[in-house]
């Protein structure tokens, strides 16, 4: 990004550019247009949120996609119907995505998921299992070739550069976490990268959005916690946001109060406000995390501008698989009869 | 008893002794007894708050654990939680309450309960395991409580049937005895009071 003409948060008000047109994703975009009409609104979910109990909150998912299929279903049967759902909607997107790098930089975020429980497994010396997600770009079949040989080289050069770098970390200090610190880098730094070299202000936009939420979230939680003395800041919080680490660091230095105004010249001064207050009077994250995906939602809605292109594809996968976490929380939520104003705080 | 007794001084020495000390062993188990329940009582009332305290922790944890499930993807979370890098211990000693051996639990915690990165986690999850962290330390005090209460409340138990055995059937049978043999003695000694009396008179006339 050095090299390169960034775009910062000043450039900016509340949403950064999604992009121009591109007329080759003019059928797609329609076909992503007719779905989106079918996604659940917020009234919906809180619809589902009031209701008395399971039964009845399942029963306004019977004219959907969630539909159970019969009375008195287990939960785990209800997991499974989610999960399918989730492998339609990013089966959608592997269809409708034209440019098939951008698909399959999505489906990296199994890889890193597949490689991160792996990798966890060998390096304690448990037995690797085969319980692995079969979304990504790798195969299981290799995958666990390439574990049970050690012979990394079977996998793609960006998971092998992750593998290395994660070895390396964790033998440091035989600290598990820092597997995980150094593959969410690597993610981070590999899908901008990706983007950069499609030349997706889109995706580049997006990838800063979310390396800043997951800054903002991890700021939080490390003051909660109060473990921020345990790790170094520039092993979790990512680069290539539009906030700089920098700023993060320092507000771990402060406390709840004064975190928002540190935040006011960035888009984020409202996620920082309502996720700090809530936190310090609740201590819980929901606030924080509803306004982190509200913001992220925000941004992805902001693709309706765009008549045709790969954007509003994206932006259908992330949101369609927002609403399946929603429909999961509140069903969860009134399998075990939370509080309805637990699952309005996590929902907005 | 009374079928087998012998109704002779000697009998009657001895269970005298019998009774001294049945009487002092009584007075030993009430005052034991007394102490357990008083000990017993004690501990009752400190579990009954410490149980509601754990509940209400417990319940929380789960309650944040649900909702970090909910919001997090199934392989994420299951990555999160595969490798936990606290290690806990748990140590027993015993400590000898009135000659009960109640046990004394130590725990031995060492590492992070937050294993896991935050770029795919839920802070849902960091404050599950944090209300986790805190709920054990009441869970093994109130598991070493209750263990006491249970083993207190059985030894309890045993002396109080101790005490009543003595209290209503040894002591009273051991009394009777004493009062059958003294009698019988008591007749025997009459008996031959009159039939020396006799003597004297057949021997007078």
């Amino acid at each position: 990004m050095n090299n390169e003409q960034r775009t910062t948060n000043l450039d900016f008000y509340t949403y950064p550019s999604v992009g121009t047109d591109d007329w080759c994703y003019a059928f797609e975009t329609a076909r992503v247009r007719a779905l989106e009409l079918q996604m659940f609104t917020r009234a919906a979910f809180l619809d589902m949120a009031n209701a008395e109990n399971f039964e009845q909150a399942a029963d306004l998912l019977s004219g959907t996609e969630y539909a159970l299929p019969g009375p008195g279903e287990d939960f785990v049967q209800l997991e499974s119907i989610l999960l399918l759902r989730r492998t339609a909607a990013r089966k959608i997107f592997s269809d409708l995505m034209r440019q098939k790098s951008i698909a399959e930089l999505f489906k990296t975020r199994d890889d890193f998921a597949n490689l991160r429980l792996a990798l966890r497994r060998t390096l304690t010396e448990k037995p690797l299992l085969n319980d692995y997600s079969d979304e990504g770009n790798v195969s299981l079949d290799l995958f666990e070739q390439a574990f049970t040989e050690d012979n990394y080289e079977l996998l793609p050069t960006y998971m092998q550069q992750a593998v290395e770098q994660a070895v390396l970390a964790y033998y440091q200090n035989k600290d598990i976490r820092q597997i995980d610190f150094v593959i969410d880098s690597f993610q981070a730094d590999y899908n901008l990268k990706e983007a950069r070299r499609l030349k997706s202000v889109f995706l580049i936009d997006l990838f800063g959005i979310q390396n800043d939420l997951t800054g903002i979230r991890t700021m939080l939680r490390l003051k909660f916690t109060e473990s921020h003395s345990n790790v170094r800041p520039e092993q979790v919080f990512l680069k290539g946001g539009f906030v700089e680490p920098e700023l993060f660091e320092q507000a771990l230095e402060l406390g709840y109060e004064s975190l928002a105004p540190l935040f006011f010249a960035t888009p984020y001064y409202r996620i920082v406000e309502a996720g700090a207050s809530y936190l310090a009077s609740e201590k819980s994250f929901l606030r924080a995390e509803q306004q982190c995906d509200e913001h992220l939602t925000g941004f992805l809605k902001s693709t309706l501008q765009i008549t045709a292109g790969p954007q509003p594809i994206v932006a259908f996968l992330l949101m369609k698989e927002n609403e399946i976490r929603n429909v999961r929380l509140v069903l969860t939520a009134k399998k075990n009869n939370l509080d309805t104003k637990l699952i309005q705080d996590r929902i907005g | 008893m009374l079928a087998n007794v012998n109704a002779t001084r000697m009998e009657l020495l001895r269970l005298r002794k019998r009774v001294a000390l049945a009487s002092r062993g009584h007075r030993l188990l009430s005052e034991k007894r007394d102490e357990i329940s008083r000990r017993l009582i004690k501990i009752a009332r400190q579990i009954q708050p410490l149980r509601e305290r754990v509940e209400k922790e417990l319940l929380e944890t789960c309650r944040r654990f649900m909702l970090a499930r909910a919001t997090m993807e199934p392989e994420h979370t299951k990555a999160a939680l595969e490798v936990p890098t606290k290690k806990f211990s748990l140590a027993i000693t015993f400590a000898s309450v009135m000659n009960v051996k109640v046990p004394q639990l130590t725990k031995e915690i060492a590492g992070e309960i937050i294993c896991y990165g935050f770029a795919t986690t839920s802070g849902e999850m960091d404050a599950a395991l944090l209300a986790l962290e805190r709920a054990l330390d009441s869970l093994i005090e109130l598991a070493e409580k209750e263990k006491q209460a249970r083993l207190l409340a059985t030894e309890l138990q045993m002396t109080r049937r101790r005490v009543n055995v003595l209290e209503h059937v040894v002591i009273p049978e051991l009394h009777e005895t004493i009062r059958f043999i003294f009698d019988k003695l008591a007749e025997a000694e009459r008996d031959n009071t009159s039939r020396l009396m006799k003597i004297t008179d057949i021997i007078r006339a």
